[in-house]
């Protein structure tokens, strides 16, 4: 997702287009690709950290969020007091969530994996839908939040099927929802992207995340940093850990 | 070039013109509760389950509420059809590729109140996406069936339209998977396709049955010359009538069923002056004629569903006025078991699991029900909210309640709020039969309840005991005419006034205990459409459903209760203005604007603005005509003006005025809510959480609450909570780019309720609406780049808290909890510290909003006031409690910041992990920085069951119930406070301690602004 910074010609053409005639899907992902800074900015990006904020009745909760382009993803999570992650790797993925009574980390099911993997395509999906043997449907417009968006749905090797909201003014993408089957459950999820934002880098992305968890404002994004990959094993969480003295 | 800018041009100003115009999207985040309830649910026409799934995935059509889908085999369901017909008729799922489900709109269980349909429709991802495939004019559609072989082709039957003739109607078949269709088998106008069969083992075996029906508003005809059986074995395309060992015609609605086991087994039902069971053992070439129950054979129109077990050859099932079943082939049935509860009446649908067929699960008048025991007991699904209510009502209690009537479901009252949300269980039932109007009494006791054909009772509510106070024909009326859905209506100037309509309006100012009739027959009392006697066709079917000329709605003026309103079901709009001393016609008048002259009148709404202006809706589709009347009149309804909009849709039930904005009016129709801010010039259609295509049957607008209640004939009852931002859309706000709304003064406190614990009635549940006024603000367009910030600031202009905006196009609301920021936990615990996420309520002042938009910012204030109706909290208590809580608020971020000082130390001495190791003085002072840290907070805990509480924990509890109290402290929770003071300041002596101790030992530790 993500993405654009269009300069004025193209937002003119890509209005004067929309208002003449139908456009097909294509056309679409194109401007949704040049909207969020191209598909050459966009292959720069190999790994990220970012850090976020989610607010919940006024205080804050701290996320951290690091990631090696189709390798591995951690997310850290610093909620009243207590830190948790989750992890995913292209072989394996952990979950630590002591909020929820957690005391160790403990593996995803392996559907979890499954359906976590989609995420360690660092680049924005309709880049990577190709390689990643996604296809695609053109639903139609459908409204969202009083604005009427192409709709597209992705559904990838496993089934998994995602609905990318495209505001038709900018071609941001501004909501997407996920339609997960796990281990014999089905569930739905959905996100909202405001704040576009265009990073040194080229890119544009959504600063701003809101869904039925809150609404999270990223507060630092760094592009390419070293990552020490140390940190996608799953660890002990410090806390509780003593120190035998050397004797 | 200058092309380009000519277009351009051209394109704002599109885009100024389109981003004024009002539309539901500027309301979106004013989302609707749906009270449901669960508990009683509503008529259900279709079950079809995914075969390959274990059964665990089934799809639910039902009359009024759209489509169902439950994953889990119906422990909870998920409406997917909310932006379509609500109207279902048939489902059918393709079992090579269950992802492609077929959709038929148009119910086709042709009672009176049926709704109608608007076409087929595809899905092809299980029912998150539709297509709409075809087949708009049919109206009514039976059944699909799908080719096993070849699920491109499908054949759909259409009994077609129901209140007028129609070539819409026969069986139609694609070949392409719904893209084009074909009208392969057609009688006449008036005589439609009932039931198809085909046969498993070769498809291009088919069996259909035709049926000639009609309803008038007055009456009812199943059954004809061209109704008939007939068989094809060419997929369609000839076809022989099948007559052998059949009654002598004429037949009405036909009922089939084979086994799918031994397809040569056939059953059918066939309505005719004899109507029976008939059995053929040769694939329907011959029958034989079977005595069988009254249950079996019973109203042929209404059930139309037989169906023999998929495995078993002799297990036949009957779901009908009862649930029957037979073990031999249909020589004999018994009816199931009651035990573990009564199963709703009135069935007509099935659907058994293919696999284990133990179980499956039928459609009733009242919800699904499954079996896991072959049909022999059922349990009831809890969770499916597609109660069929025809009009809803509220009272003036704090919180008030609402009350109303469902088709076959009696007449129910639940409260808007209670602790704990709405659920299952917050429902109770205050009368029976099929309920309509339910009118509670302004004395806050009584409720006024009826069940079909005028019956109505007086009910005391803290008892349940009833007295029936319908008036009865003396000597001076002629039979008395009530209407199957009789208004029961208290007026609007004076609520002491009971008025119910026959013919005749009855007038009670004494609860029913004495009536005073006070019209003379205010209907066209048309005597041939007074013989429903004769209704039914060949089965007699005379359940009120039919009685006519009869008054269909009341209303008494705000203004003045001597001015009366009486509208009749044959087209009539009377009006008094001496209490009923004379009566004056205005129909004629109401003709010369377009509306149909035989048209109900289904809603009268005197304006709460002008004593003289009224608005009406009328419905004619009963006659076949589905326009939207809707009328108003400014002269008492000498004249009228037609208010009609390209947005309406279907025919109308209910106009509905603000109360505060004469020019906010709310219109029901059979599909969908739509609203005017603007007195009618421009509509748009409601979404708001509400399915798009709601049978919306009636609308009331809370005097002392702003909330918009709507009763739906398939999706219950729906509440917009406080709709004073569309009383506040005026065109001068919606003009401007960015518009901060006032926010109205807010009254301290944690909200009407406590927790009220979990609903152990499970099923269908909604929660309350917010106890607190959002901060409402509109943007012209959406915010797409830049962030948006809602900050609260006191009166010192310091920042108590900063709320995330939402960036939507048209009315944002953001929630301010009444409080400041919570104080940082440090991090680094085994334990869940719930102080982080709360602080003290404010005490009463005025605030400032800070609406900021990228570098703008938009300013208003707000009052927050103390509750003078708690008395267990004065203003001086509150001020106690808050300074204590901020003073434990302190102590808090002390007693965080000391063990972040803790951290950074320890953190300190393993920067160096391979100097750590080898170091024995940096081990044995993180060693004792441990154990200080463990007294200051949970470190060690491994379980939720195993709590751990160190001092961190013992304040936040105080800290947390003193940021919760709405009364008085109590003694022990001030003195509390001290001793946590004096802990801390212990606990933070050793802290010292333990740095002087050891820091001399590792001098590489030189940080003293650690300290704080």
């Amino acid at each position: 997702m993500k993405i654009v910074m269009k300069v004025l010609a193209i937002i003119l053409i890509s209005i004067f287009s929309f208002g003449t005639q139908a456009q097909t899907m294509d056309e679409i992902i194109k401007k949704h690709i040049d909207a969020i800074g191209g598909k050459d900015n966009w292959a720069k990006l190999k790994s990220m950290k970012m850090v976020c904020t989610m607010k919940a009745n006024g205080a804050d909760i701290k996320i951290t969020i690091t990631h090696i382009d189709k390798k591995a993803m951690r997310q850290d999570i610093a909620v009243m007091g207590m830190n948790g992650y989750s992890i995913i790797t292209e072989k394996e993925g952990w979950s630590y969530m002591p909020f929820q009574g957690q005391t160790k980390p403990e593996p995803m099911t392996a559907d979890d994996v499954k359906n976590s993997q989609e995420g360690l395509f660092i680049q924005d999906d309709f880049i990577t839908y190709k390689d990643q043997g996604k296809k695609l449907e053109y639903i139609g417009k459908d409204d969202v939040d009083g604005t009427e968006c192409f709709k597209i749905k992705m559904t990838d090797k496993n089934g998994q099927e995602t609905s990318y909201f495209i505001d038709p003014s900018n071609y941001y993408t501004i909501k997407q929802t996920t339609k997960y089957k796990a281990d014999g459950k089905e569930q739905e999820g959905s996100s909202m992207y405001s704040n576009y934002k265009k990073l040194p880098e080229g890119i544009v992305y959504p600063m701003t995340i809101s869904g039925g968890f809150g609404t999270t404002d990223v507060a630092t994004l760094e592009i390419n940093p070293k990552i020490d990959e140390s940190v996608f094993k799953p660890t002990v969480p410090p806390a509780t850990q003593s120190v035998t003295p050397t004797k | 070039m200058q092309k380009i800018v000519v277009s351009a041009f051209v394109i704002c100003s599109f885009n100024i013109n389109s981003q004024t115009a009002v539309s539901s999207g500027m309301f979106g985040m004013m989302e609707a509760r749906c009270l449901g309830p669960g508990t009683m649910s509503g008529r259900i026409t279709s079950i079809e389950g995914v075969n390959k799934d274990e059964g665990k995935t089934i799809f639910i059509g039902t009359a009024g509420g759209g489509v169902w889908k439950s994953t889990n085999a119906g422990a909870s369901y998920t409406s997917k059809f909310d932006k379509y017909c609500q109207s279902i008729g048939a489902l059918a799922i393709n079992q090579k590729e269950p992802d492609v489900v077929y959709v038929a709109t148009g119910e086709s269980n042709m009672r009176n109140s049926v709704s109608i349909g608007n076409g087929m429709y595809k899905t092809t991802d299980s029912g998150d996406n539709w297509k709409k495939i075809g087949l708009d004019s049919v109206e009514h559609i039976s059944k699909i069936v799908i080719h096993p072989d070849k699920p491109e082709i499908i054949y759909v039957a259409a009994p077609g339209a129901l209140w007028s003739n129609s070539k819409h109607r026969g069986l139609y078949k694609s070949s392409n998977g719904g893209e084009t269709w074909d009208k392969i088998f057609y009688i006449d106008d008036q005589t439609g396709c009932a039931d198809l069969l085909m046969d498993p083992s070769n498809p291009d075996i088919l069996f259909i049955s035709m049926w000639q029906f009609r309803r008038q508003p007055f009456s009812f005809n199943s059954g004809g010359k061209t109704s008939g059986l007939y068989k094809s074995v060419d997929a369609g395309k000839t076809w022989k009538e099948i007559k052998n060992g059949l009654p002598a015609k004429p037949f009405g609605r036909i009922a089939m069923t084979l086994a799918p086991s031994d397809p040569k087994q056939m059953l059918a039902i066939v309505e005719s002056t004899n109507t029976g069971l008939y059995i053929s053992s040769d694939a329907g070439e011959t029958w034989k004629n079977q005595s069988a129950t009254l249950n079996v054979c019973a109203r042929p129109f209404y059930f139309s569903t037989i169906v023999i077990d998929p495995k078993d050859p002799k297990r036949v099932y009957r779901p009908a006025f009862n649930f029957a079943y037979s073990s031999d082939g249909g020589y004999s049935f018994t009816e199931a078991s009651y035990d573990g509860g009564w199963v709703h009446s009135d069935m007509h649908a099935l659907w058994i699991n293919p696999v284990h067929t133990n179980i499956m699960y039928v459609g009733t008048d009242g919800g699904i029900y499954v079996s896991i025991d072959r049909g022999i007991t059922w349990q009831f699904n809890h969770g499916l909210p597609v109660g069929q209510f025809y009009h809803v009502a509220y009272d003036l209690k704090d919180p008030y309640n609402v009350y109303g009537g469902l088709q076959d479901n009696g007449s129910w009252t639940a409260p808007s709020a209670a602790p704990g949300g709405i659920g299952n269980g917050s429902w109770n039932r205050v009368g029976g039969g099929d309920g309509f109007w339910t009118v509670p009494d302004v004395d806050g006791k009584t409720v006024y309840a009826e069940y079909q054909g005028g019956n109505m009772d007086r009910t005391t509510l803290a008892t349940m005991k009833s007295e029936y106070i319908q008036p009865q024909k003396t000597a001076k009326e002629e039979k008395l005419r009530w209407n199957w859905n009789t208004p029961i209506v208290t007026g609007a100037k004076n609520p002491k006034n009971l008025y119910v309509g026959s013919q005749y309006l009855y007038k009670s100012n004494d609860q029913g205990r004495t009536w005073k009739r006070i019209s003379a027959d205010l209907s066209t009392n048309d005597k041939k459409k007074q013989n429903q006697e004769e209704s039914g066709g060949l089965s007699a079917d005379n359940t009120s459903a039919e009685n006519h000329c009869t008054i269909f709605t009341l209303a008494e003026s705000p203004f003045d209760e001597n001015i009366i309103w009486a509208g009749t079901d044959d087209g009539n709009l009377q009006v008094t203005t001496n209490g009923g001393e004379t009566w004056t016609n205005v129909s004629t008048n109401v003709a010369k604007c377009g509306v149909a002259n035989q048209a109900w009148v289904s809603s009268i709404e005197p304006s709460h603005f002008d004593k003289n202006t009224v608005y009406a809706t009328f419905e004619n589709h009963m006659y076949g005509d589905f326009k939207t009347y809707l009328g108003k009149s400014t002269d008492l309804g000498k004249t009228w003006k037609r208010i009609n909009s390209t947005e309406f849709c279907s025919f109308a039930h209910k106009i509905k005025e603000d109360l505060e904005n004469k020019n906010l009016l709310f219109l029901g129709t059979e599909m969908g809510l739509f609203a005017t801010v603007d007195g009618g010039d421009n509509w748009f259609r409601m979404k708001n959480k509400i399915p798009e295509y709601a049978l919306v049957r009636d609308i009331q607008i809370h005097p002392k609450t702003p909330d918009l209640i709507i009763a739906t004939h398939g999706r219950g009852i729906f509440i917009l909570d406080d709709i004073r931002p569309m009383r506040s859309l005026t065109k001068e706000v919606w003009e401007q780019d960015v518009y901060l709304f006032q926010t109205p003064d807010i009254t301290l406190g944690n909200g009407r309720f406590g927790w009220g614990g979990t609903d152990v009635s499970g099923g269908w549940g909604e929660g309350n609406p917010s106890s607190i006024p959002s901060i409402n603000y509109y943007l012209k367009s959406r915010i797409s780049t830049g962030k948006i910030t809602v900050d609260i600031y006191d009166d010192k202009d310091k920042l108590l808290q900063s709320i995330p905006g939402s960036v939507r196009k048209g009315i944002n609301m953001v929630d301010w909890n009444l409080r400041g920021t919570p104080p940082v936990v440090a991090e680094g615990s085994t334990k869940f510290d719930g102080a982080g996420f709360t602080a003290p309520m404010i005490l009463p002042g005025t605030y400032t909003i800070k609406l900021k938009i990228n570098e703008k910012e938009y300013k208003s204030t707000v009052k927050c006031l103390h509750d003078t109706a708690n008395k267990d909290l004065s203003v001086e208590d509150r001020k106690q409690v808050y300074e204590k809580a901020m003073q434990l608020q302190t102590l808090y971020r002390n007693v965080n910041n000391t063990i972040d000082s803790i951290s950074f130390y320890q953190k300190s001495l393993k920067a160096d992990t391979i100097a750590f190791a080898k170091n024995k003085n940096a081990q044995i002072f993180y060693n004792d920085l441990q154990k200080v840290k463990s007294d200051f907070m949970a470190v060690t805990k491994t379980s939720i069951f195993a709590d751990e509480e160190r001092l961190r924990e013992k304040i936040s509890k105080l800290y947390g119930s003193f940021c919760g109290m709405e009364a008085k402290p109590n003694s022990t929770q001030l003195e509390a406070i001290g001793v946590l003071e004096g802990d801390f300041k212990t606990q933070k002596e050793s802290f010292e301690k333990t740095i002087v101790k050891n820091l001399p030992k590792n001098p590489e530790l030189k940080n003293p602004k650690v300290f704080k």
